[in-house]
């Protein structure tokens, strides 16, 4: 926002209907040239001088839309754009931020809870060790933890003493320090000493300042970002110290990530870190997600205060695409209001009353595909959560194969009768190929995937099962090769997107076959899905294959596929003989040879690393 | 040096197992024209032994004066460039690859090569006989794609190089190279052709072998006379002087594969079939080609099964493999073979056992 304000000040300004400025200076009025939005302008419009108002129509449209309306929305809703957009705008979620008990939208028994807690602290007397003054507060983003701990101070009459994270240090900083001789320091040196202080001084302050101020509660709500064990291991310690020694009400916000696509090591710091907190004596409350009719009552009191009619529609799939997150709620709904003539047009609405139709419908197995297109235009809605899953939260669901269980009179009133050995229930989880689009699969990565883990989660009993899974994964695996190694040149399978197509076919043939196959799922319990051991062995393959096209024409040329299975293991065999090492080789499961090595040496540095080693120990809980 | 190359006939005068194909070629070589020729039979029929030994037919001792190179292949494939590097064997007339390593860009790696050799003509003292030698081996391996672009290379570059092919099914070579080749069959040889190599290099090696002997490892071999060579040399380093009834010892993976297939009859369930994908992981890893795994497999598994089930068994097993071919990861396929197998097995035991 900050970079975007003076730009709006200069295109609001005259500047634009200046003479052609010399060409030489094009390089300076290009960035003053650019209208609203942050979206960078073409070079290749530099020529636009002379003719700004038609220019400026044309890229428009090329703006990236969100960005483009919110902007132009902001500045419609003004009167005076640009200049008064810093007085006059104030974003609803600081403006409605709650300020008495009542307007938190968090269940009252947490509040209430998390308040008598602090209360008990505060007035407790000094004297008493054994109170441990450390508070976890653990819970997803926006569901007003802060908010939270703010009213409540507020409430109590306590000051709050918060941790603000220092700016960041840019790399130019960094290299001018380095040359003035400064040291370096981290965020997570600059936390710890934080720490040590508050530990050393709050009792000679509180002790100082006892009757006299308010009784002082110390948030701490933006840990430092940790990369690696070490950092981890730090930020730990220093937590933990923090939790023993305090004697002020301390309390360490935790935000929840739910578990997105940047791989598990956030979420496992996540959880260790509470874990250890807890031990260390902390005690912990954990707030849920907002539950949609509490945010459907904060939006509807905020439309009154600001006096906008909106259709309870459009509050209800706000609130129901808003996945429990309040502050993201209030910001859909600003920018819903921004100009409610205008964009929210038929499209809209259209959109969303077919988005509840289908909720209302049942599902049908035979209706999921529809409702598939439903979501998807959904998504396209430019506001509502970003929905995306990680790749073993959706295979998990594959895997699990959860389903309704229905009773058989139902069932008969369908209008296509099946055999009963083809009959499922229908699925308790949206359709495949949106889960697959939410976790953003790939065919490949899908399919073997499917194939390391599925055997797992088939019932002991069930042979046929899977073949039948395994045969689906087959037809998966030839779709991906033509896919892969397609007939045309590349170029022309990219060009018409053939190529995805194919993909995504492929992966829809791998999880459907996965879900219909396994009609006997084993009993649920806790599995670890691991990485492909395919791909290992794949790569020690090529390994072995290159040092065996060496040794081949070294010796006599002949092809690769004699030379693996009738010469190397005679050669083998006369080596070992004359080393006196014949034992080994009468059992038969010695084969096994140096071939596996060979995998954990590149699975140190290869290919292997894209999917880091740390993901394979994710389980998927089955809840 | 393995008894396999030490003993391996250097002419065509001195080839024992396939003397009149042998004597054919020397004929049609010294009458100077050469056709595009095309080797094809099971493995260790020959076919290698025959082409180097017609090489140097052709060309003289200069044929065997070979050197190894990993050359570089940079090649302009309209809008981009694929560069490739290929292992090739070559001598002054000629060169000796293996296309079906550049993957599925063999097709680009056939053309070049064929260009790149045809515009240097060699030139002998008489400044006759100006072509080349290009032996392609694993042909059946090439895509659709490369095989139809080796057609028309093979017209167009006609008087300056010779192709020889060789491969082991001639099935899988498409009709339009074959009507251009003349076709050579390399027939797998006789138990009783074996046991006359075998006795051979016995002579030469000063052995004394025990009657009945070579007839067991020539039964063993599988009609492959390199497979009899090797054990018969393995044997030699076992225990000497041989006994009559000394035990052959079998190749390790296909000891293997049988405990695969002995694991496959025990138990039908996924976790067999789990513990079954790993072992099939140790065999791939080797590098033993799926294929014939499959097909070893199979055979295990037909020794041990009712005739009843017999045809079902292996049409499931010809589909699987026509899948592989048509896949990417070997592993599905006969994975899925295996997982077929063992739900057709468990309903007959039931249906017969109860």
């Amino acid at each position: 926002m900050r970079k975007r304000r003076p730009v709006v000040i200069l295109s609001s300004s005259s500047e634009e209907d200046e003479p052609a400025k010399p060409t030489s200076s094009r390089s300076a009025t290009a960035p003053r040239k650019r209208p609203r939005g942050g979206a960078a302008r073409k070079g290749s419009s530099a020529s636009g001088p002379r003719r700004p108002r038609v220019s400026r129509g044309v890229e428009a449209v090329k703006f990236d839309r969100l960005s483009a309306d919110f902007c132009e929305g902001l500045e419609d809703f003004h009167i005076a754009p640009g200049f008064q957009c810093k007085q006059g705008i104030e974003l609803w979620v600081d403006k409605h931020r709650p300020h008495l008990l009542e307007e938190l939208a968090i269940q009252k028994k947490k509040v209430e809870e998390v308040k008598k807690w602090i209360e008990d602290r505060v007035k407790t007397p000094k004297e008493d060790f054994g109170v441990n003054y450390a508070l976890v507060i653990t819970g997803k983003a926006g569901v007003g933890k802060s908010a939270a701990i703010h009213v409540i101070a507020s409430e109590i009459g306590a000051e709050l003493c918060e941790w603000k994270t220092p700016t960041p240090t840019l790399w130019q900083e960094h290299i001018h320090n380095s040359n003035l001789g400064l040291p370096y320091m981290s965020k997570l040196d600059e936390f710890e000493s934080f720490v040590e202080k508050t530990r050393k001084y709050s009792l000679l302050q509180t002790s100082n300042s006892e009757g006299l101020r308010k009784p002082l509660i110390l948030l701490i709500d933006d840990l430092p970002v940790i990369n690696g064990r070490a950092a981890f291991l730090r930020l730990t310690k220093c937590l933990t110290t923090l939790s023993h020694s305090t004697r002020v009400v301390t309390v360490i916000l935790l935000t929840e990530y739910c578990k997105t696509e940047s791989g598990g090591s956030p979420t496992h710091h996540y959880e260790e870190l509470e874990t250890s907190l807890c031990r260390a004596g902390a005690s912990k409350v954990t707030f849920n997600p907002i539950t949609v009719n509490s945010i459907k009552r904060t939006l509807f009191r905020i439309c009154q205060l600001e006096g906008h009619d909106v259709t309870a529609d459009l509050i209800n799939y706000i609130a129901k695409s808003s996945g429990g997150d309040i502050r993201h709620a209030i910001t859909s709904l600003q920018y819903c209001c921004l100009r409610p003539d205008k964009y929210f047009s038929a499209q809209l609405s259209e959109g969303i009353s077919s988005k509840i139709k289908s909720e209302n419908s049942t599902l049908l197995p035979l209706s999921s595909i529809k409702e598939g297109k439903d979501a998807y235009s959904a998504l396209s809605f430019p506001f509502g959560r970003d929905e995306t899953l990680t790749l073993y939260h959706a295979l998990g669901k594959f895997l699990h194969n959860k389903r309704e269980i229905t009773d058989q009179s139902a069932l008969d009133s369908e209008p296509i009768l099946l055999k009963d050995s083809f009959l499922r229930n229908p699925l308790k989880m949206d359709a495949p190929e949106i889960i697959l689009s939410q976790a953003n699969g790939q065919g490949r990565l899908i399919t073997d995937f499917l194939h390391e883990n599925v055997l797992d989660f088939i019932s002991d009993e069930a042979i046929d099962d899977a073949w039948l899974v395994i045969s689906y994964l087959c037809e998966a695996d030839c779709l991906l090769s033509n896919a892969l190694c397609p007939t045309y040149p590349r170029r022309l399978n990219v060009k018409y997107g053939s190529e995805g197509i194919a993909q995504s076919i492929a992966s829809s043939v791998a999880a459907r076959g996965v879900l219909f196959g396994n009609s006997h799922p084993s009993h649920s319990r806790w599995h670890t899905i691991r990485s492909p051991r395919l791909w290992q062995i794949e790569q020690s393959m090529g390994l072995n294959k290159n040092q065996m096209r060496q040794e081949t024409f070294e010796s006599y040329p002949c092809n690769m596929s004699e030379m693996a299975s009738e010469y190397r293991p005679r050669i083998k065999w006369l080596n070992s003989q004359t080393s006196q090492d014949a034992v080994a080789l009468q059992n038969p499961s010695f084969y096994p040879l140096k071939a596996v090595d060979h995998a954990d040496d590149i699975g140190s540095d290869g290919l292997i690393e894209d999917n880091p080693s740390e993901e394979s120990e994710d389980e998927i809980e089955d809840c | 040096m393995l008894w396999v190359d030490k003993y391996r006939p250097r002419t065509l005068d001195k080839i024992i197992v396939h003397e009149e194909i042998a004597q054919n070629l020397k004929k049609l070589v010294s009458e100077q024209d050469c056709p595009h020729l095309l080797f094809y039979g099971p493995p260790g029929s020959g076919k290698k032994t025959l082409i180097m030994a017609l090489l140097k037919q052709m060309f003289g001792p200069g044929a065997e004066k070979v050197k190894l190179e990993n050359k570089p292949w940079k090649i302009d494939a309209g809008s981009r460039t694929i560069e490739l590097e290929l292992t090739t064997l070559s001598s002054t007339h000629h060169i000796e690859l293996n296309p079906s390593d550049a993957g599925f860009q063999d097709r680009y790696i056939i053309q070049e090569i064929i260009k790149d050799m045809a515009k240097i003509r060699p030139l002998d003292a008489k400044g006759k006989r100006s072509f080349k030698v290009l032996v392609l081996n694993q042909v059946d391996k090439l895509s659709k794609e490369a095989q139809h672009s080796l057609r028309r290379t093979m017209e167009k570059y006609s008087a300056s190089c010779r192709l020889i092919l060789c491969c082991n099914s001639s099935s899988r070579v498409t009709e339009a190279i074959r009507s251009r080749c003349l076709n050579m069959r390399v027939s797998a040889p006789t138990p009783e052709q074996i046991v006359k190599v075998l006795e051979f290099i016995g002579k030469k090696e000063n052995l004394q072998l025990p009657p009945g002997f070579t007839a067991r490892i020539a039964a063993q071999s599988n009609r492959s006379l390199r497979r009899a060579i090797l054990s018969f040399e393995t044997c030699r380093v076992q225990q000497y002087p041989f006994t009559a009834n000394q035990a052959i010892s079998p190749l390790d993976w296909e000891q293997y594969v049988s405990e695969i297939a002995s694991d496959i009859m025990k138990e039908q369930s996924p976790k067999r079939l789990f513990l079954v994908r790993g072992k099939l992981y140790e065999l791939l890893v080797n590098c033993i080609p799926p294929e014939i795994i499959l097909k070893k497999l199979l055979s295990e598994l037909l020794k041990k099964l009712d005739s009843e089930l017999k045809h079902e068994v292996c049409h499931w097993a010809a589909y699987y493999e026509h899948k592989m071919r048509q896949g990417q990861k070997a592993i599905f396929h006969i994975e899925a073979f295996v997982a077929k197998f063992m739900s057709i097995y468990k309903s007959f035991l039931i249906a017969t056992f109860g």
